[in-house]
C-alpha cells in the first residue's frame, strides 16, 4: 500500500491548503509520519497523539501530561462521590472533554493557535471559559433551553469578561507553554495591570496583601447548588423528566438552585480571598430503586472550591457585599434564610452554612475572621464614606492597564 | 365536558345496577345512599341539583337536572345557589375572579394594547366603582392574540369555568369552585359508592363554608404565585429534585412544576389561612365591577398593623344587620353587637378583627384561633423620614418571586382548547423562560405612589407562527405608553418576614433599585444578566446608570407607577454615607430627612480624618 502514499498526500493537498500555507515548505510526511515510522498517519490519530507536531513543536507534547488529558482531579472526585454509587460514571458522564491529540485544539485544515471557540468546546456549561464569552448555564428543564446557542448548547447572556471585550484570547493568558508545563496560566493580573493606588479599594493594604484581583473583579460566576445525577435504568422512565439530555443513556442531570451573580469569597490555596463555588454538592437518585422504596437524593459530597470566573470588570460590588454579607462566606445566620433545605431532605441546613461542606483546594474564612473584617472600624467607615462618595459624585477607573 | 359526564354518570348507575325499592322517598338515594349532605342547611338534592326525585330509573331522574354535577356552575347558578344566596350571587357575577377583567386588560396591553372596549369573560352590564352603569364587551369577541391568549392559557383560572384536568390545579365553576373541595386529581373520595373514584368531582360532597388555604391555591399558584409563596413553596427551576419515590419532588404540581420549600410567610407559620386577611368582598365582590384586582382588594397591611403614624381604626357595630355580625356567623366565635371591628383599607369592617383591651385581634376564622396583631406605630424603625412612602411588604417581604424573560409563542399550525368557547380552533400557545429568581427584588413607585416590589409583569416577546410555518413576528416586545419596551408591574408576593430587609442590604445594594445584578464602576453601575435582544441592558432591572446619568428603560405598569427616577436613586444611595456610624433605626438623624451637609462640619471632618 505504500505506493498510495504521494496520491493520498496530494489529494491532502488539495483539500487543505489553508495547513499547507501555515506550514509552507513542508513535506508531509514531517507532520503525517511519526518517528521512526513509514506510513502516513493522521495528525489527529489517538496512539500518536502530537508525535507529527513534536518533531517541531519540541516541548508541547508535555501537555499530554497534563490535568487536561490525564485529568486526574475529575477522576478523584468521581471516585469520591459518583463511582461509589456507578462504577461506569466517568465513563457515562464526562469521557467527551478528554484532551486526545493537536488537532482537538488547533483545528484541522487550519492548524494555527486556537480560537476562544476552541477552548470553549471543553470549557463550557458550568465550567470555566463559556463565563468569558458572557455565557452562563441555564437551568436543565427544557422550560428553560431557549434563546442563543453555541454547539446546540443554550446560555444565558452575561456581561463578557473586559478582555473579552477588548479582543484577547484565553491564549494570551494561557500559553501553550504554560500549559505543558502545567501551570494554569503564563500570566496573571499584575503581570499586565499595575493597580493604580488612586483607586481607593487599592489603597487599602489588607486588600492588597490578601485578596485575589479576581476576588473583587469577577462581575459574577456561575454557581450550581445541588447537582443531581438521576440514573434510569430503564430509558422509558425518563418520560417524566422534562430535562436537557447529557451525554449518557443512563442519566439524567438537574439542579436544585442556579445562580450567576457576584459569588461567595473563601480562602484559596494561595492562603489569599478568592470567589468559591460548589464544584460539587453532588447528588445521586437511582430512580428505579427509589420508586421500588430504596434510598434517593443521597448526598455523595458536598464540596466547594476556589476558582477565577473569567468575568473580570473594571468595576467590583460595594463594600457591604463582602463587608456586611455573612452569607457570602458561608456564615448565613439562621434568620436570614430562604430556602429550606432540611425540609426537602437534603441533608444540609443551607448551602451559605460551612457545616457538612468542604473546600477541596483551600477553607471557608472563619467566623472569627470575618468578625474581625465586618467590625466598623474608623478606617472602614473612613474607605466606606469615599466609595459611595464616588459612585454619587463622579468616575474613575479602577485599573491602568 | 358536562355531557360526558353525564354519560358516564348513566353508564355508573347501569353497571351498579341501580333499582329503586322504596316509593316514599327520593330515588336519589337509590344510587347516592352514602352522599354527604352538602351541609346540614344543604340536605336536599333537588333544591340545589333539581331533577325529578320520583323517577324510577336514572335517565329520567337525571333529565332535569342543573349541571348536572354542579348545579353551581354559571349557566346554573341562578336556579341553584342563587334563589337562596342573591346577594352573594350578584357581588359574584362583578368580582374580579369572575369578570377576569384585570387579567384581560393586562393581556392586551403586552400584545396589541387596548382597543377601546373593556373586556370580561362573559361581558354584559354591571356598576363600576363610582356606582355608574357600564357595558363590557365579552372576549369572545376580541378576536386577536390577546384574546387568544387569554382564551386558551388563562381562563384556566377563571372562577367560572371548571378544570378537572390540571393535576393540583382542578376546580369546579362557579361557587363550587371555591366551596367545595377538590383535590390535585380531581377525584371524588367520599362515603358514595357511586361516585367513589369518580374524576371530574370534588373530593367530597361535603360544602366547605370558608375556603382553606389549599381551595386558594388551586388557581393562585401561577403567575404571581402567591398562594405557594405565602405556604413557602416555590416553584423555582423546575429541576424536579429532590425527587420523591422516584418521581419528580419534592412535592409536584399542575404543569409538570415541581415545588420546594422556602420560608413561608409569617402568617401561614403562625396558622392564618387566605381567608383570615381576605375579607369576602375581596374575592367575591362587592358588587361593582373594578377594571383590576388591586382596586377591588380592600385589605392592606396597616388595617391591622397601623402605619407609622396611625394606629388601626375600629367602628363599634351598632346595628343588627351589620355584614360583619351576618359574616361571622359560621365562625367558631361569631362578632357581637358592640364589638369593635377594626376597618379595612375601604372603611369596611372586618368580621373577624376586633379591637379589645388595647389590642387588635384576629380570629382564624375556620380555626378559631386568636392572634394578636402588632401594632407598629410610632416605633423607630417604622417613622424614619421618607420611608413613609414604603408598603409594609417593601421591606418586610422574605422574597418576591419574579420570572424573568417569557417567550410566547403562537403557533397557527397546531390547534388549542378555547376554554371560553369550549372547543378546539386554530391556534396553539407555548411557553419558555429565561431565569427565576426571589431575592433581591426591586422597586419601584406603584399607583398610589408608594415604593413597593415590582416583578416582571410581563416581560412579554412574542413569536407568531403562521400556518404554513413562516414566522410574521419573532421575539416581537410589544409597545408599552407608546414604545417598546417591557414592564414589571408592582407586587406583593404574599411572602412576608418578621425582619426585614436590612438598612444597607437595601440602600447598599442598587439591585433594589432595579439595577438588576451589577457592578459598580465609579459612578456607573452595570448589569450583568444581559436581555439577550440587548447589548448592555441588564434582564433582570429596569435601570441603568452610566456616568451618573440614570436611565429607565423598562416601564411599570399602573396609572401613576414609575421607576425611582434620578433624584430619588441619589437620595437612597445617599443614605450610605450616614449608615456606617448611624445605624440604627431609632437614631435621631432618621427622624428628619437627612442633611447630607453635616459631613462637612467640624465634627463628622473630625471624625472622618482620623487616622
Amino acid at each position: 500500500m505504500h505506493w498510495m502514499t504521494p496520491y493520498i498526500a496530494g489529494f491532502c493537498l488539495l483539500l487543505s491548503s489553508e495547513a499547507m500555507a501555515a506550514h509552507g515548505g513542508l513535506v508531509c510526511g514531517s507532520c503525517h509520519r511519526p518517528p521512526g515510522g513509514s506510513v502516513v498517519t493522521a495528525v489527529r490519530a489517538a496512539s500518536s497523539l502530537a508525535d507529527g507536531c513534536v518533531v517541531c513543536h519540541r516541548g508541547y507534547g508535555r501537555i499530554f501530561d497534563q490535568s487536561m488529558a490525564h485529568r486526574k482531579g475529575e477522576k478523584q472526585f468521581v471516585q469520591r462521590s459518583y463511582a461509589r454509587v456507578d462504577s461506569g460514571f466517568w465513563e457515562k458522564n464526562c469521557s467527551s472533554c478528554h484532551l486526545k491529540s493537536c488537532l482537538d485544539c488547533h483545528d484541522e485544515g487550519e492548524p494555527k493557535k486556537p480560537t476562544v471557540a476552541a477552548c470553549q468546546r471543553c470549557h463550557k456549561g458550568y465550567y470555566t471559559g463559556w463565563d468569558y464569552s458572557g455565557r452562563a448555564p441555564r437551568e436543565d428543564n427544557m422550560r428553560y433551553q431557549r434563546g442563543l446557542a453555541i454547539n446546540d448548547e443554550t446560555f444565558l447572556k452575561m456581561l463578557p469578561d473586559v478582555h473579552s471585550r477588548a479582543g484577547l484570547t484565553c491564549g494570551d493568558c494561557h500559553s501553550m507553554s504554560s500549559l505543558s508545563q502545567g501551570k494554569k496560566s503564563s500570566k496573571g493580573c499584575i503581570d499586565c495591570h499595575k493597580p493604580d493606588l488612586k483607586i481607593l479599594e487599592h489603597r487599602i493594604s489588607v486588600h492588597m496583601e490578601r485578596l485575589e484581583c479576581y476576588a473583587c473583579h469577577s462581575a459574577w460566576g456561575a454557581q450550581e447548588y445541588a447537582t443531581f445525577f438521576l440514573r434510569f435504568r430503564d430509558p422509558k422512565m425518563k418520560e417524566d423528566f422534562d430535562l436537557k439530555a447529557g451525554p449518557s443513556e443512563d442519566y439524567l442531570r438537574s439542579s436544585y438552585l442556579r445562580k450567576q451573580d457576584a459569588p461567595p469569597l473563601g480562602i484559596n490555596d494561595r492562603g489569599r480571598i478568592s470567589p468559591i463555588r460548589p464544584l460539587f454538592i453532588a447528588y445521586y437518585t437511582d430512580i428505579m430503586s427509589a420508586r421500588n422504596g430504596g434510598p434517593e437524593n443521597t448526598l455523595l459530597v458536598a464540596e466547594w472550591r476556589a476558582w477565577f470566573p473569567h468575568t473580570v470588570q473594571r468595576g467590583s460590588v460595594t463594600c457591604e457585599r463582602c463587608h456586611d454579607n455573612p452569607a457570602r462566606f458561608l456564615l448565613e445566620p439562621e434568620a436570614g434564610r430562604i430556602f429550606q433545605l432540611k425540609k426537602d431532605r437534603l441533608q444540609l441546613e443551607s448551602f451559605w452554612v460551612q457545616e457538612g461542606q468542604r473546600m477541596v483546594n483551600g477553607s471557608f474564612m472563619s467566623a472569627n475572621r470575618y468578625l474581625r473584617m465586618s467590625s466598623k472600624s474608623p478606617a472602614y467607615t473612613k474607605a466606606y464614606i469615599e466609595k459611595w462618595k464616588t459612585l454619587l459624585n463622579h468616575v474613575e477607573n479602577s485599573s491602568r492597564p | 365536558m358536562r355531557l360526558s359526564a353525564l354519560i358516564i354518570s348513566l353508564l355508573a348507575c347501569l353497571v351498579s345496577a341501580c333499582t329503586l325499592t322504596d316509593s316514599n322517598r327520593s330515588t336519589c338515594l337509590s344510587c347516592h345512599n352514602a352522599l354527604e349532605h352538602a351541609s346540614p342547611a344543604h340536605d336536599d338534592c333537588v333544591n340545589c341539583h333539581g331533577g325529578d326525585p320520583k323517577a324510577r330509573n336514572k335517565g329520567t331522574a337525571h333529565a332535569t337536572m342543573r349541571g348536572p354535577a354542579n348545579p353551581s356552575a354559571p349557566d346554573t347558578w341562578e336556579e341553584a345557589c342563587g334563589r337562596c344566596h342573591r346577594y352573594q350571587l350578584e357581588r359574584v357575577k362583578s368580582t374580579i375572579m369572575q369578570t377576569n377583567a384585570g387579567m384581560i386588560r393586562n393581556v392586551q396591553l403586552t400584545w396589541e394594547g387596548e382597543d377601546g372596549r373593556t373586556y370580561t369573560t362573559t361581558g354584559g352590564k354591571q356598576f363600576a366603582a363610582d356606582g355608574q352603569p357600564v357595558e363590557f364587551a365579552a372576549v369572545e369577541d376580541l378576536d386577536n392574540l390577546s384574546g387568544e391568549l387569554y382564551r386558551k392559557f388563562c381562563s384556566r383560572c377563571h372562577v367560572g369555568s371548571s378544570n378537572a384536568e390540571s393535576y393540583g390545579a382542578a376546580h369546579a365553576s362557579g361557587c363550587a369552585a371555591c366551596h367545595f373541595p377538590w383535590n390535585d386529581t380531581a377525584t371524588y373520595q367520599g362515603r358514595d359508592k357511586t361516585m367513589k373514584g369518580r374524576a371530574g368531582h370534588s373530593a367530597s360532597h361535603a360544602m366547605i363554608a370558608l375556603p382553606d388555604t389549599q381551595v386558594c391555591s388551586r388557581c393562585h399558584n401561577r403567575s404571581g404565585r402567591i398562594a405557594i409563596s405565602y405556604q413557602g413553596l416555590y416553584d423555582g427551576n423546575n429541576g424536579l429534585v429532590p425527587t420523591s419515590g422516584g418521581e419528580g419532588g419534592p412535592l409536584m404540581t399542575s404543569g409538570a412544576r415541581n415545588l420546594t420549600s422556602i420560608a413561608p410567610d409569617v402568617h401561614f407559620a403562625a396558622g392564618m389561612e387566605c381567608i383570615d386577611c381576605h375579607t369576602s368582598r375581596d374575592v367575591m365582590g362587592d358588587g361593582f365591577a373594578y377594571r383590576n384586582m388591586y382596586l377591588q382588594t380592600e385589605v392592606a397591611c396597616e388595617d391591622c398593623h397601623g402605619s407609622g403614624s396611625q394606629v388601626p381604626r375600629y367602628r363599634e357595630t351598632v346595628r343588627e344587620n351589620e355584614e360583619s355580625l351576618r359574616e361571622s356567623k359560621g365562625y367558631k366565635q361569631p362578632a357581637t353587637s358592640g364589638m369593635k371591628m377594626i376597618q379595612t383599607s375601604k372603611g369596611r369592617s372586618y368580621s373577624n378583627v376586633f379591637y379589645r383591651d388595647g389590642a387588635v385581634w384576629l380570629q382564624g376564622k375556620r380555626s378559631g384561633k386568636l392572634h394578636r396583631s402588632k401594632v407598629i406605630t410610632g416605633t423607630p424603625e417604622h417613622t424614619i423620614a421618607g420611608h413613609g412612602r414604603l408598603e409594609c411588604y417593601a421591606c418586610h417581604s422574605h422574597t418576591s418571586v419574579q420570572c424573568y424573560g417569557c417567550h410566547t409563542r403562537y403557533d397557527k399550525g397546531k390547534r388549542g382548547m378555547d376554554f371560553i368557547k369550549g372547543e378546539e380552533t386554530a391556534g396553539f400557545f407555548s411557553e419558555t423562560e429565561d431565569y427565576r429568581m426571589l431575592y433581591p427584588f426591586p422597586l419601584a413607585l406603584n399607583q398610589r405612589g408608594r415604593i413597593s416590589p415590582v416583578t416582571p409583569g410581563c416581560q412579554t416577546f412574542v413569536t407568531v407562527a403562521e400556518a404554513d410555518g413562516t414566522q410574521s413576528k419573532t421575539e416581537y416586545v410589544a409597545k408599552f405608553k407608546g414604545r417598546q419596551q417591557l414592564r414589571f408591574a408592582p407586587f406583593y408576593s404574599h411572602n412576608t418576614g418578621k425582619k426585614s430587609v436590612g438598612c444597607s442590604e437595601c440602600h447598599g445594594n442598587p439591585q433594589f433599585l432595579g439595577f438588576g445584578q451589577h457592578i459598580v464602576e465609579g459612578n456607573s453601575i452595570k448589569g450583568t444578566l444581559i436581555c439577550e435582544r440587548s447589548d448592555s441592558k441588564p434582564l433582570d432591572g429596569f435601570l441603568s446608570m452610566d456616568r451618573g446619568r440614570v436611565t429607565a428603560y423598562s416601564a411599570i405598569t399602573r396609572e401613576n407607577a414609575r421607576p425611582m427616577n434620578a433624584s430619588e436613586i441619589k437620595r437612597a444611595l445617599s443614605v450610605n454615607l450616614c449608615l456606617p456610624c448611624h445605624s440604627k433605626a431609632g437614631d435621631r438623624i432618621y427622624r428628619k430627612g437627612i442633611n447630607l451637609r453635616a459631613l462637612d462640619d467640624s465634627l463628622h471632618r473630625r471624625l472622618l480624618s482620623a487616622p
